[in-house]
């Protein structure tokens, strides 16, 4: 049969991709092990870890990715399942709107960002706190894409309408159809959606260096200028905490995929 | 009081009007069925009973309590939706349970009605299952129970077996008709099958355009339909157009040949029909009967029934005859004599809706 011929082009293609994504990453993994001449060592992740500024950019990162989570579920679980119930008619809006941060050059969403909120009636750069806030918001609309996608394509897989219908008729006021029927539905959608953002906000740059905050990607970046081994080895860290993140989603998904979707 | 009753509902989506001007009063423990096509409003009217939507004017109450701007979960009405909808992160015993745990009812008695409910339908050893690993037939049984669960005091279908296969349709209308009669609930059964609300109801609403044809038995429905359009939904029928020419006996014409009809309407010069199920009409002449003579069009086997078609003066007229074995089958293009009883066949004036 055609179909079990050997496709020598689709294999050329996989290799071609495999060696346009891995071979930087072992250029750059060999590197980092060689930073004592003339053998393999794990030096310059020794160096890292031992640096108080990695930790603190670690911690500061990983808060703030937790913060944009909650923020961002809080808010685009709610408008999204309202999109499906009340305003489906409005979803071409949403997608628009939610696909902008991928538009908008973060360096000029970051410049508005200062503009606006440095200066009176909003003066939110002055202290770290509320700098901390206005990070977050925009940690909150750049991770906004996937979020909303993820949540989409969660509540799509379940007959939203029907199941609040069922719900309402036993009883349940608004908050309960939300808390008890459509979040533990999809908590794979949110998980996911989560994951992509953590990922997202853990290698953001542009918006921690502008607005000086200690986070973990300025804190590579100032390495990346006067150092060479130690953001090899960073970047192979970050690397691992990504991969680590999409292996969790991956795991926490594969539970689920027994489940059928809801008649229709 | 009657318990349930709909008083001049009306519901238009923007210009659209969905149900015009809808009136019926419901007995406690009464099963009501609602045909009718889809678009017929049918389904609408049974969501303005459950609260998901509101009319646009009249007024719905319960035992005499104005529920029309109640919202949907202070009802207390259960529902079973077309596709189940269960919840598909809940077991079988935490769908059934979903309403009694919003209640506030204590776990003990969530228990005791959980297993109560399952034994009623007969799926006890199945609390620990989740939807998924159930059949759909088993699923809208889990939905039944859980709709039930409250004790509501209306029960509302939707379409319930309109997703299952013909075997376990006919299997679950008959549990759906032993639950309700044992529990005693006011039901209301939407559906577009006609053999379903025959054989489920005590009465039937039939609709079209959303309006109301008629109300009545199955047996009113059927034998004496009010409307062409009812005659024509509900089961088969032949129409035959006529000309009168006996007014006071009910005599016609139909080409040549003359018929008498038993029931007539008022004869007011529009264009009358004579109408006649095919049950009704025998092969063969018989001499008090109405007497019809043709030619095969068409046999069609339909298992216990042999459907006749005919060609009667340039009209098609079909006849069912029961599949006995010492049935013998007319060959197409044969000429062929039938009959009917004069009470079996009544006039019906030509309705508005000829396609219909």
């Amino acid at each position: 049969m055609n179909a079990r011929r050997t496709n020598w082009w689709a294999i050329f293609w996989v290799v071609i991709a495999f060696l346009y994504f891995f071979l930087p990453m072992y250029g750059t993994l060999d590197f980092s092990l060689r930073m004592q001449r003339g053998e393999i060592s794990l030096l310059a992740y020794e160096i890292v870890f031992a640096d108080p500024r990695f930790w603190q950019g670690f911690q500061y990162s990983t808060l703030m990715a937790l913060i944009t989570i909650v923020i961002s579920t809080l808010i685009f679980v709610p408008t999204v399942y309202w999109m499906y119930l009340r305003v489906p008619q409005a979803r071409p809006v949403m997608e628009i709107i939610t696909i902008l941060p991928f538009i908008i050059p973060a360096i000029v969403y970051v410049f508005g960002l200062i503009r606006t909120f440095s200066r009176p009636p909003f003066q939110l750069t002055l202290s770290t706190v509320t700098t901390d806030m206005l990070i977050v918001a925009g940690y909150v609309v750049i991770s906004m894409p996937f979020m909303f996608r993820a949540i989409d394509v969660g509540m799509r897989a379940i007959d939203v309408r029907t199941l609040t219908e069922a719900a309402q008729s036993l009883g349940s006021n608004w908050f309960q159809v939300l808390a008890f029927v459509i979040v533990p539905n999809l908590r794979i959608a949110i998980l996911s959606g989560a994951l992509i953002s953590f990922a997202t906000v853990m290698g953001e740059l542009i918006l921690a260096s502008f607005l000086v905050r200690p986070a973990l990607a300025p804190y590579m970046a100032l390495l990346g200028l006067t150092k060479a081994y130690e953001p090899a080895a960073l970047a192979i860290i970050s690397y691992a905490l990504t991969w680590f993140s999409l292996g969790l989603l991956q795991l926490i998904s594969r539970g689920g995929t027994t489940r059928q979707i809801t008649g229709r | 009081m009657m318990h349930l009753e709909l008083t001049k509902i009306t519901k238009s989506f923007g210009s659209a009007i969905a149900v015009e001007d809808f009136n019926l009063a419901v007995a406690q423990g009464e099963f009501i069925s609602f045909l009718g096509p889809s678009g017929c409003g049918k389904t609408t009217t049974l969501r303005m009973v459950a609260g998901f939507e509101r009319p646009t004017s009249g007024t719905i109450t319960i035992d005499g309590n104005d529920l029309t701007n109640t919202p949907p979960n202070r009802r207390n009405i259960g529902m079973v939706f077309q596709s189940y909808a269960l919840f598909p992160n809940m077991t079988v015993a935490q769908n059934v349970g979903y309403g009694l745990k919003i209640a506030g009812r204590t776990r003990a008695e969530i228990e005791r009605r959980v297993s109560e409910l399952l034994a009623l339908i007969k799926l006890e050893g199945f609390a620990r299952r989740y939807p998924y690993q159930l059949s759909g037939g088993q699923q809208q049984r889990v939905a039944l129970a859980r709709a039930l669960a409250l004790s509501p005091q209306l029960l509302l279908l939707d379409e319930p077996l309109s997703a299952l296969d013909a075997k376990i349709r006919i299997e679950l209308r008959q549990e759906i008709r032993r639950i309700q009669r044992q529990l005693g609930i006011t039901t209301i059964y939407v559906t577009h099958d006609q053999e379903e609300a025959l054989s489920l109801s005590d009465r039937i609403v039939v609709m079209c355009n959303g309006r109301v044809e008629q109300v009545g038995t199955p047996t009113e429905i059927y034998n004496y339909p009010a409307t062409a359009f009812v005659a024509k939904f509900v089961g088969h029928i032949n129409l035959l157009p006529v000309s009168v020419t006996d007014p006071q006996h009910g005599l016609v014409r139909l080409g040549s040949q003359s018929l008498r009809a038993g029931r007539y309407a008022q004869l007011n010069g529009r264009p009358i029909r004579l109408a006649v199920r095919p049950e009704e009409i025998n092969p063969g002449a018989a001499e008090t009967a109405n007497v019809l003579s043709g030619e095969v069009e068409s046999v069609t086997y339909l298992g216990s029934i042999v459907r006749i078609g005919l060609k009667v003066e340039g009209h098609p007229l079909a006849l069912d005859v029961f599949n006995e074995h010492s049935l013998q089958l007319p060959s197409i293009g044969q000429p062929y004599q039938v009959h009917f009883p004069v009470e079996a066949c009544w006039l019906m004036e030509d309705s508005e809706q000829p396609g219909a």
